[in-house]
């Protein structure tokens, strides 16, 4: 089964370089209206999202995190898509700073694959900085598109 | 150096949710933890991201390593967290 490109799932419309929020849900509720302004869930679907930042911190380290929705958040998915919104003044997360939220909608298993690929790329510090300070769509295009020779 | 085998009971696997809680409990496990998937990638168990990196689902078997005062203790306790389905909220 061949894995889906990153950037097949990201609309240009959903890249979001110039945000500020006030705390970690309000940067998750903007996340979430984006996948809804995406076309891509129901407007339960940030519900789901902020319950799952309940239970579990979606901070996954390199200034980024991943918020999604519970499973029981699945039935308001219509299709797979991602958004990123950047928030360069940082949003305190539970003591740690994010800059980069990559907001996720994905019905049922397909978290696994794109969530993969995803922290592949932040594995490289480089690349981390670079999602960071991106200050263009096509710069985070280019950070998300799979490396073809890599394993 | 102990090591335990252990598959993954999650029912979606070690995504986000799961990952998150093992790699935070491996994390203050008090020494370092590697995991080790069957086709043999390696990361350091306390990286969220590197765990992620390997995508593992479920009925995945992984191989948990660690050294030092503590490190079967720290095995067992972690084995016991795989082996729960990490996904019941």
């Amino acid at each position: 089964m061949a894995d889906t490109a990153l950037t097949s799932l990201l609309a240009e419309d959903s890249i979001l370089l110039d945000r500020t929020a006030v705390d970690r849900f309000d940067a998750v509720r903007q996340s979430g209206a984006a996948l809804v302004a995406a076309g891509a869930v129901d407007a339960s679907y940030v519900d789901a999202m902020i319950q799952r930042e309940n239970t579990v911190s979606t901070f996954v380290g390199e200034g980024v995190a991943i918020p999604h929705g519970t499973l029981a958040g699945k039935e308001a998915v219509k299709r797979d898509a991602l958004v990123v919104l950047r928030f360069p003044d940082g949003v305190d997360w539970e003591g740690n700073t994010v800059y980069v939220t990559v907001g996720i909608a994905a019905a049922g298993g397909g978290h696994i694959a794109l969530l993969s690929q995803l922290a592949e790329i932040l594995l490289d510090p480089e690349k981390a900085e670079q999602l960071r300070t991106a200050t263009s769509r096509e710069q985070v295009y280019a950070l998300l598109t799979p490396d073809e020779d890599e394993d | 150096m102990p090591e335990r085998t252990v598959s993954i009971a999650s029912s979606v696997g070690l995504h986000a949710r799961p990952a998150s809680l093992f790699s935070q409990a491996a994390a203050k496990a008090g020494v370092p933890v590697t995991l080790t998937t069957k086709a043999g990638k390696s990361v350091n168990a306390a990286s969220i991201l590197g765990i992620l990196s390997l995508g593992i689902g479920h009925g995945e078997e992984v191989t948990l390593k660690a050294d030092g005062d503590g490190a079967d203790a720290a095995l067992d306790s972690l084995v016991e967290l795989l082996s729960t389905d990490l996904d019941k909220e």
